[in-house]
């Protein structure tokens, strides 16, 4: 215990309260209502912790998971040529990409749009519910993979932007014209909501004394 | 009730990530101060944060300019030549009925980028060409809004989408890369180096 250093005072142990922003420190009114206070040096809320960061999070993460299914089932991109349309879903792209053999793209793409909010979906429900009921995992082990979850999610979005380059590049008329499907944009919700679940997560609960 | 008062920050620092706290410490250049408890950085302190910083945000800007207006890709096919820019981007997705997809590159690409950039360039050069007007509330707004943007400011993500973009229809038409393709290149390595000089707590103090 001593040895990680938890002998000291938090903020909040001590009354006060770090602007999330800046880090300028508050004095925080004891009890009666919770009142707004904005922070004397930035202008953003202060909060001791997210105000329900936990309903907040999960909140995020389910409408996130519901986004990231249609965004699978449902086509990202349409091309249509003389030789007739075609719909293509993220993993039939990521197959054909493989199969024509540019397997480091295949790869990029199936790590951005795959592996990456997977692996978000499982760590950000991970960590809020060790909130719920501490588990095994130890608080310096949840910290780091807070920080992880909070850089990677935006990398996400690399498939979004190539639909987009192509869609507004191929506009070779009589050709061949490609077009985004509905499940990019379920796919770009899904990614930022995510975010905002990640986001919502205040790093700060996994440090307080029950 | 009266407006909470700022309480002295430089007797006190809470960790950002665990809220222990900590005794402000006077840093020597380059070093810098680690949570006791959960590691997180506390403080730094980055030999000519200022000058350094706001060089980058110029040469950022400057390279937006060139990565946004001038065409990232041509494109030829059977004698008909296209090139496009992110600008042109964003309006053939709007005219083209994808406004969504429109409007995540203008806010991702575009505007958040330009905005963040800009900011700082407004926060720091009164910082470094006139100190006595530096700061203020707006000043301190403008610099708590740079450092939120910078999550979703996608620029770079959206330079390996045109990367791949470019292997996907390498087969369809002979392509080339422009001068804006090179311009989000060197608009990487200014952000990182950007991240490295912005020493946040030397700004925020600065800023009063």
């Amino acid at each position: 215990m001593s040895a990680d250093g938890d002998a000291g005072l938090s903020a909040r142990e001590a009354g006060l309260a770090a602007c999330r922003a800046c880090g300028a420190l508050h004095r925080m009114p004891g009890g009666g209502a919770p009142t707004l206070i904005r922070c004397a040096r930035c202008g953003a809320a202060v909060r001791s912790r997210v105000p329900r960061s936990l309903q907040r999070t999960w909140a995020f993460l389910l409408v996130g998971l519901a986004a990231y299914v249609p965004a699978h089932l449902a086509p990202v991109m349409i091309t249509a040529s003389f030789s007739g349309n075609s719909a293509d879903t993220i993993m039939s792209g990521v197959l054909e990409l493989a199969r024509l053999g540019n397997v480091g793209i295949a790869a990029i793409i199936f790590v951005a749009s795959v592996v990456i909010p997977v692996t978000k979906f499982v760590v950000v429900a991970l960590l809020a519910s060790s909130l719920h009921r501490p588990g095994r995992l130890s608080r310096h082990a949840r910290h780091r993979l807070h920080r992880v979850t909070e850089l990677i999610g935006r990398w996400s979005m690399i498939d979004v932007f190539v639909i987009a380059v192509l869609t507004a590049l191929i506009q070779l008329g009589t050709f061949i014209t490609i077009g985004p499907g509905i499940g990019i944009v379920a796919f770009a919700a899904s990614v930022v909501f995510t975010m905002l679940a990640a986001a919502s997560l205040d790093p700060r609960l996994f440090w307080d004394r029950p | 009730m009266s407006p909470p008062r700022r309480i002295a920050f430089d007797a006190l620092i809470a960790c950002p990530a665990c809220d222990r706290l900590h005794r402000r410490l006077e840093l020597e250049t380059g070093e810098e101060a680690r949570c006791a408890r959960c590691g997180a950085c506390l403080q730094t302190r980055k030999p000519r944060t200022v000058d350094r910083s706001l060089a980058a945000a110029l040469a950022a800007l400057v390279l937006l300019a060139l990565a946004l207006g001038t065409p990232f890709l041509g494109l030829s096919r059977a004698g008909v030549e296209s090139r496009i820019s992110v600008l042109d981007a964003v309006g053939a997705l709007w005219r083209g009925d994808f406004p969504v997809l429109g409007a995540l590159v203008a806010l991702g690409v575009v505007a958040l980028p330009v905005a963040r950039y800009a900011l700082l360039v407004a926060v720091l050069a009164p910082l470094r060409f006139a100190r006595a007007r530096a700061g203020g509330p707006w000043a301190r707004r403008a610099f708590r809004w740079a450092l939120a943007l910078e999550p979703w400011a996608m620029a770079e993500i959206f330079m390996v989408g045109v990367t791949v973009s470019l292997v996907k229809v390498g087969s369809l038409a002979r392509l080339e890369l422009g001068l804006a393709f090179w311009a989000f290149v060197a608009l990487i390595g200014i952000g990182a180096y950007l991240s490295h000089a912005l020493c946040r707590d030397t700004v925020w103090r600065a800023l009063g």
